[in-house]
């Protein structure tokens, strides 16, 4: 089938703007499921996007883009494992342990380089300031965006253009000699996610709400059971009785969400409730302004 | 002293939002960082407040590119109350405003980071993930979906700002260190739920004891279900508290590990 000359347009161009999209107006099409979807379109199959878009989220789950510091593109990394597993044949768990985790690795690199390019229009401005040339302080500011879709266009065409053999051969002696490297790179792709859920947890304040954290896995670790056993069940009496036509369906995972805001809500009560408590309780409060509502409203009684 | 007595008009804070909506971060560098971005979508206002080629408007762009750094989500609070000051003060207040800017970014930068860099993505990100997984594109649209409203919310705060001002900051945070609190709850316990959900991967060996064989899956599964992927992840958790260990390493040394431990058959897919 191989990849048209205007899927690998396209899909450079969305790779530039996803990564100005994050920075400005975050729309989040600049996430490796958007990525994912939007590449699988392009290339004509939107479900297998999708599917290595997802499964890349789950991997960067908990990597934000912390104080300005560098992190994995996958977004990147999604799109040309999606083009080489659409256009060229790649198996999907393969084409995420093997393309897009190290090309979203690999584009570090560019992010630092854009970083880095940006100072040169940064001094610019500070010498277009001493000039008073408005405009093209202006015009240097928005010349940044350039350096950042670069840093991430040129080497997602680069891949698309001239990668696309060596996958191939790539793909076909993987099918053939290193087929336990290919069980290998699968179920390493069904591991990766973890490692998205252990980076947030290292940002997520755990120490201070680990019983949800057990009440979250638990519940939703037996329920997730119940219904897979009882669905497998109904499947198989579907297939004798044929009076039996019950829908089964997957867990819903918003029904678990809404538990987890329902805690969630709680502790914000709580947490107003407190707040308030401290406010009108201690005439000492630490907050100058609620000290001088108080010393307003003893005036006004006095009055 | 500032040479007109410019007020904002509903037209420059659209102009505001407008910029700060479409293009802040865009000049993102190493050195200052949001800097520019920060000149850059308040210059037309200092431009009146102060008019052109005027010393003092120099001043102030020069006080306006320094180091700034602060989240994305928050950033015209701190421009609307910094605009504010700037109108009714002028330029005596450039000191001010200065503290004003280095005090608040890291209060909102944190902030910030917590809900909108790493709590939504987490959430509505697993959500989006895991109808993806199974070819549903619903919860990318609504992923979307959500962050529309949030531009709506940053559309918001810039005059809010303007208007409250100083007294914004102090009366805000019992509200936003409530929401945060609860905010991380959710999130600790969402990720609980994707763990059980999300990492399909069981033990494949099994042991042979003459003609009995014994599936170990079988037997975990009888103390708690998914316990390997609790495992795995305390694991990855356990490692990224390491010295000298960052994201990028940890994945991949899970990858390797998953390839050679999967090639020994001592793990599998499930």
């Amino acid at each position: 089938m191989g990849i048209q000359w205007w899927q690998i347009l396209l899909l450079t161009l969305y790779a530039g703007y996803q990564i100005c999209d994050e920075l400005t107006i975050n729309s989040s099409a600049g996430s490796a499921v958007f990525a994912g979807f939007i590449s699988g379109v392009i290339m004509g199959d939107m479900k297998t996007g999708l599917m290595i878009g997802g499964a890349m989220q789950l991997t960067v789950l908990g990597v934000g883009t912390f104080g300005g510091s560098s992190r994995i593109d996958a977004n990147s990394g999604t799109v040309l494992a999606t083009a080489f597993s659409v256009g060229l044949g790649m198996n999907q768990n393969q084409a995420i342990s093997a393309i897009a985790v190290p090309v979203a690795a690999l584009l570090i690199q560019t992010d630092i380089i854009a970083r880095f390019a940006n100072t040169f229009f940064a001094h610019r401005i500070d010498k277009l300031i001493e000039e008073h040339k408005y405009r093209a302080i202006e015009r240097n500011y928005l010349y940044g965006a350039i350096p950042w879709a670069l840093s991430r266009a040129l080497p997602v065409f680069l891949a698309l253009t001239f990668g696309g053999g060596l996958v191939n051969s790539v793909v076909s002696y993987m099918n053939s000699q290193l087929s336990w490297l290919a069980t290998g790179l699968e179920t390493a792709g069904a591991v990766l996610p973890a490692v998205g859920f252990a980076i947030l947890l290292r940002y997520l304040p755990v120490k201070k709400h680990f019983p949800y954290l057990i009440i979250g896995f638990v519940l939703t670790a037996i329920f997730a059971t119940i219904y897979a056993a009882v669905g497998a069940l109904g499947g198989a009496v579907t297939g004798v009785a044929k009076n039996f036509t019950y829908n089964f369906a997957g867990l819903p995972m918003l029904g678990i969400a809404l538990i987890g805001f329902g805690f969630a809500a709680i502790e914000y009560k709580r947490g107003m409730d407190k707040h308030e408590a401290a406010a009108t309780a201690a005439p000492s409060a630490t907050k100058q302004n609620v000290e001088l509502d108080e010393k307003g409203e003893i005036e006004d009684d006095e009055l | 002293m500032t040479n007109s007595n410019y007020k904002l008009t509903k037209q420059d804070f659209k102009q505001i939002n407008r910029r700060s909506l479409f293009t802040f971060q865009l000049g993102w560098n190493y050195e200052r960082m949001q800097n520019t971005s920060y000149l850059y979508i308040m210059l037309p206002q200092i431009r009146k407040i102060y008019g052109d080629n005027t010393d003092e408007l120099k001043q102030v762009m020069k006080n306006e590119t320094q180091f700034f750094n602060t989240s994305n989500f928050f950033n015209t609070i701190i421009t609307g109350t910094d605009l504010a000051i700037q109108e009714k003060e002028g330029i005596k207040s450039l000191e001010t405003v200065s503290g004003l800017k280095v005090g608040l970014m890291g209060s909102f930068a944190a902030i910030g980071d917590s809900i909108f860099a790493a709590l939504i993505p987490a959430i509505f990100g697993a959500i989006a993930a895991n109808m993806a997984v199974a070819g549903n594109p619903t919860g990318v649209f609504l992923w979307v979906a959500v962050n529309i409203g949030i531009m709506y919310f940053r559309w918001r705060q810039l005059e809010f700002a303007y208007k409250e001002g100083v007294n914004l900051v102090t009366r805000m945070q019992a509200k936003l260190s409530a929401l945060t609190d609860a905010a991380t709850l959710l999130g600790v316990f969402m990720v609980g739920a994707l763990v059980a959900t999300m990492i399909n991967i069981k033990i494949g060996t099994v042991i042979h004891l003459g003609d009995l064989n014994v599936v170990l899956q079988d037997k975990i599964d009888m103390i708690l279900p998914k316990l390997v992927p609790a495992a795995i992840v305390g694991l990855v958790y356990w490692m990224l508290g390491r010295k000298n260990m960052t994201a990028t390493r940890a994945i991949f040394i899970v990858l390797f590990v998953s390839i050679a431990l999967s090639a020994l058959g001592v793990i599998a897919k499930g």
